[in-house]
């Protein structure tokens, strides 16, 4: 009887406190948890990125009890400049979010800091085992922990305006081909300055640009692996190599001539108002290609759009740059990492992936997204340009080697310092050789407006 | 002997019957006290409103954030319009400026275009500094002129400058985020402005309402002055951007009231969301929201949002929100089948008297309904449980000390049925350890009485034996005796000599062991208070 009424008792008291906890633990589930995310998916690639995320909220995020708020949505280098300056919470910066894009040299910055979640954690091998490996490895930053997961990457490619250059190749011969290498394309440049020139024959020397890289610094990189030897040599640019010597002049020389734009800025602004016919650029740039190209008049004519696989050096091996930034997921608390490791693998699984590279311009990430999956889709994606450029990309990885920038402190000021100084002489020597200009010849102009320059770049760039 | 006793023992055993233990009678006592107790905590929570603490408090914080989120808006937007309206009269002064200066009239522009880009390269520092000062995202200027009249559609299309913040919500002033939306690309590039990834070099004016507006007000109402003249755009994606902003624009006016075209600043629908986001660390998905209201309806896609969730699903176009309003509960809002409820304030974005103030806007904080009704469950949930725990507890605690309490005296009365009066238990409560020595001297006294009977038992049985030792003659003297006479009595009744009446009695006391008549009556009378009578 005793034991009957201690039984009864636990369980009048049990069932209270079980409907309780049970009560309050729903509750809970159905709260959902708030992430904030920062990324660099404007413009062209907002709409997609919104639609992606309210599809993830109105789903996964539902029930797992997570909403992805956007934050901010900025350019990668205005990102890396917000996100250091909430690292290293400068007066006025904001509050790191949960997830952010960054680039590895940006995640470096905040993985010194010990501000990022390693992910690895968050996945397990056989997950990890289905992304590309090369992606993964970029992501541990030179560590054995996963801090930027790679959910969308890019690599460099040529883009033409074909619009514009089947004109001038129908003037003077030059063929797309010819832009394969680094010397055609200076050559090809070469020609159309002067056929631009010849266009206002009463105003002399006002010929076109041609070509600009989006990243020198990319360019000069690749450019010195293409001919076998390495740009940087103990964390600093190995000024002494010939190799060196030969990008940087392959750079430096046509835009002083102006041939070569000298711009601050992204090439698709060039694009636009067909002040340059083509460009090396990160895929992920193709939407910004706007497909006409605006005059000064207000006059506009299509703009279409070709890409072609990176040029290299004559000679050179085929090497390309493996870009695009990663997620990265902020230290805050477990139950928020958690939620975010799930984001990511929402993000960057094969369909949702493949949904988001096909619109945007950017790469895969996972094998099974690389492999028969873009292949099959291929076909139904309805921008031309994307569709091309993951044939271009797809043969690109057939048929090149990537190669990821260096990493270690202060890259970011450097490659910073390299471009900067890098423009500025050679706004300086084209200002000295236009003057050159009136008295003496084209070559004796250009020597003596670059004599010396490069040994006076390499002392004031370091 | 049993014939004696069992009638005192049939009376105790009816009491028994009857009762209730009082054991039994302390935990009903303890259970009545306890269900007091919750109906009165019951009828507390009732009476305070706590049980509908949850939605009071809901309210309570919704409102509040609503006030804030109105004032804020409201001064933001307040703030845009002062500035939007100094930033026309600086642009009209320094366009009319330029024009003496270029010696042309403002329509001879169309046909000047180098002239035309100098006007707008000279109005980049006004737009520009205007933009850093103001807590908007983008600055514009759209002037009724087009570089190139020629072209096909040239009346849609206008010439001006747009910038865009990309960051208005951080400082930075080592590298500001301006980028041209639109405008001339050589005034992006000689001011080291990168050309945004949008970049058109003329507005698209077609359905442009903040081109417009204000300039149909500005020729219908021509003694208004610019104070009330400038207009709020409808939050929309401008042709050939993708984000949703939200514009002031101004009318350009020269003094004879001429338009040149309008500017203002723009408010993106991230800045709205980065200024105007409520605190959600009670409800996470409270968000607020700024609207154009009409006939109880919002149309979501011309809403701007702030907070971590928002209703737009940017699946579908032109959704509609229906607003019901009670003044005793939240509002609801309806949109399919979701519900939304919380507040929703009318903010003034116009002076009185200007061409828009009969367009009505509203702030309103939100929340879906399910996260309120889940928010009260959960506290009430929380307190019925506790209140339940609460009477299972008396109701232990009930059974633990009635039994505790009455352990001792049910002990005493066992010790006492058993007859251990020497260990008798103390209950420490004067009463009831009063009762037990009461009733132990009770039974000890019932005991000697028993004794006493059991002796005047005995010595009547011996009595009443010794009765039926007399012989016939002392029988009828004896029946003389129990019936009162006297000696002479009995002798003067029997026709006996007095002396031989005497010796009969003798005979009598001696048999029946007793020393006198009075004594003899004692039995008599004792035999007839048990109910016996001598046959």
């Amino acid at each position: 009887m005793k034991k009957i009424f201690i039984v009864c008792v636990v369980i009048v008291i049990l069932v209270p406190i079980i409907t309780l906890t049970f009560t309050l633990i729903k509750m809970k589930e159905k709260e959902p948890i708030t992430l904030t995310l920062w990324h660099n998916y404007g413009g062209q690639m907002k709409n997609t990125m919104d639609e992606m995320i309210e599809e993830f909220n109105g789903t996964i995020g539902k029930k797992e009890g997570v909403i992805i708020n956007v934050t901010s949505i900025s350019g990668s280098s205005t990102l890396h400049d917000k996100l250091t300056m909430a690292a290293k919470n400068d007066p006025g910066a904001p509050t790191l979010p949960d997830i952010t894009t960054a680039y590895p040299k940006t995640a470096l910055v905040l993985a010194n800091k010990n501000l990022l979640v390693n992910l690895d954690e968050q996945f397990k091998e056989d997950e990890l085992a289905k992304y590309i490996p090369r992606f993964i490895e970029e992501g541990r930053l030179n560590t054995d922990k996963l801090y930027v997961f790679p959910t969308a990457k890019s690599t460099e490619v040529l883009f033409v305006n074909t619009t514009i250059f089947d004109r001038f190749s129908k003037a003077t011969g030059v063929k797309l081909e010819d832009l394969s290498t680094f010397e055609g394309i200076q050559n090809a440049a070469s020609l159309y300055y002067d056929w631009t020139d010849r266009q206002t024959p009463d105003i002399a020397n006002d010929g076109k640009t041609f070509y600009v890289p989006d990243s020198q610094f990319n360019l000069s990189l690749i450019g010195c692996e293409q001919l076998g030897t390495h740009l940087i040599k103990n964390n600093k640019i190995d000024y002494s190599s010939p190799d060196t010597k030969k990008v940087w002049e392959q750079l430096f020389l046509p835009a002083v001539k102006g041939n070569y734009a000298i711009f601050d800025g992204y090439a698709s602004d060039l694009a636009k108002t067909g002040d340059i016919v083509c460009s090396t650029g990160s895929t992920a740039g193709v939407l910004f290609f706007s497909p006409k190209v605006t005059y000064p008049d207000n006059t506009s004519e299509e703009a279409k759009l070709t890409l072609l696989p990176y040029p290299t050096f004559e000679g050179g091996k085929k090497i390309a740059i493996q870009r695009g930034a990663g997620m990265c997921v902020i230290k805050s608390n477990k139950k928020k990492e958690k939620l975010a490791g799930i984001f990511l693998k929402w993000f960057t699984s094969p369909e949702n992936n493949l949904r988001f590279v096909s619109s945007t311009g950017y790469l895969p990430v996972t094998e099974e997204a690389f492999g028969d999956i873009m292949l099959k889709q291929i076909d139904s994606i309805s921008d031309e340009n994307i569709k091309n450029l993951l044939f271009v990309s797809r043969e690109m990885q057939i048929n090149y080697d990537f190669l990821t920038a260096p990493l270690f402190d202060n890259v970011d000021v450097l490659q910073s310092n390299y471009e900067k100084q890098l423009r500025l002489t050679a706004t300086e020597s084209r200002k000295t050789y236009r003057n050159l200009l009136n008295t003496i010849g084209k070559e004796d102009a250009l020597d003596q407006a670059t004599r010396g320059i490069y040994d006076k770049f390499a002392r004031e760039s370091e | 002997m049993n014939r004696l006793l069992n009638p005192l023992l049939k009376k105790i055993n009816r009491t028994n019957k009857a009762s209730i233990s009082m054991r039994l009678r302390l935990f009903f006592f303890l259970m009545i006290l306890v269900l007091t107790m919750a109906g009165g905590i019951i009828i507390i929570l009732l009476v305070t409103g706590t049980f509908t603490a949850g939605i009071t408090e809901s309210r309570r914080l919704i409102k509040n954030e609503l006030q804030h989120a109105s004032n804020n808006i409201s001064m933001q937007y307040g703030q845009l319009s002062l500035q939007a309206v100094s930033f026309s009269n600086d642009i009209s002064q320094r366009i009319n400026d330029k024009l003496k200066e270029q010696n042309l009239t403002f329509s001879q522009l169309s046909q000047h275009p180098k002239q035309l880009e100098q006007l707008l390269s000279d109005l980049f520092e006004n737009t520009y500094y205007s933009l850093q000062k103001c807590k908007g995202s983008g600055a514009f200027v759209i002037l009724d002129t087009t570089v190139n009249p020629s072209l096909v559609n040239a009346n849609q299309s206008k010439v001006g400058l747009y910038l865009k913040n990309m960051e208005p919500n951080v400082i930075s002033a080592s590298n500001p985020t301006f980028t041209l939306l639109r405008g001339f690309s050589s005034i992006g590039r000689n001011n080291s402005i990168n050309l945004h990834t949008q970049w058109s070099m003329e507005f698209d004016i077609s359905n442009a309402d903040y081109y417009i507006q204000p300039i149909l007000a500005a020729k219908n109402n021509i003694s208004l002055p610019l104070s009330k003249l400038y207009y709020w755009s409808i939050p929309q994606i401008i042709p050939g951007t993708s984000e949703d902003v939200m514009l002031c624009s101004v009318p350009i006016l020269d003094s004879n009231h001429n338009i040149y075209g309008v500017c203002g600043f723009e408010v993106s629908a991230m800045l709205f969301k980065l200024l105007h986001m409520p605190d959600n660390s009670t409800y996470s998905r409270m968000f607020c929201m700024f609207s154009p209201y009409q006939n109880s309806r919002v149309e979501i896609n011309h809403s701007l949002f702030a907070g971590g969730y928002s209703m737009r699903d940017f699946s579908k176009k032109d959704v509609t929100l229906i607003v019901k309003e009670h003044h005793t509960s939240f509002d609801d809002y309806n949109i399919k089948d979701s519900v939304y409820l919380g507040y929703h304030k009318p903010i003034q974005l116009y002076p009185d008297g200007s061409s828009f103030s009969e367009d009505i806007w509203i702030t309103a904080i939100l929340l879906p309904k399910e996260d309120i009704v889940n928010s009260i469950t959960l506290i009430n949930v929380v307190l019925a449980c506790l209140l339940c725990m609460l009477v299972v507890m008396g109701i232990i605690i009930s059974v633990i000390f009635s039994n505790k309490y009455l352990k001792p005296i049910s002990q005493g009365i066992r010790a006492i049925k058993l007859g251990s009066e020497e260990d008798l238990p103390k209950t420490n409560v004067q009463e009831i350890d009063d009762l037990i020595y009461y009733l132990s001297d009770y039974k000890k006294e019932l005991n000697r009485k028993i004794e006493q009977d059991k002796y005047q038992i005995t010595k009547l049985e011996n009595f009443i034996n010794n009765t039926k030792t007399l012989t016939p003659a002392e029988r009828s003297v004896f029946n003389h005796l129990i019936n009162g006479l006297s000696a002479k009595e009995i002798a003067d009744t029997m026709f006996l000599s007095i002396n031989t009446i005497k010796t009969h009695n003798k005979r009598i006391f001696v048999k029946l062991e007793i020393a006198s008549r009075e004594e003899l009556l004692l039995y008599i009378s004792m035999l007839k208070e048990i109910g016996l009578e001598l046959i």
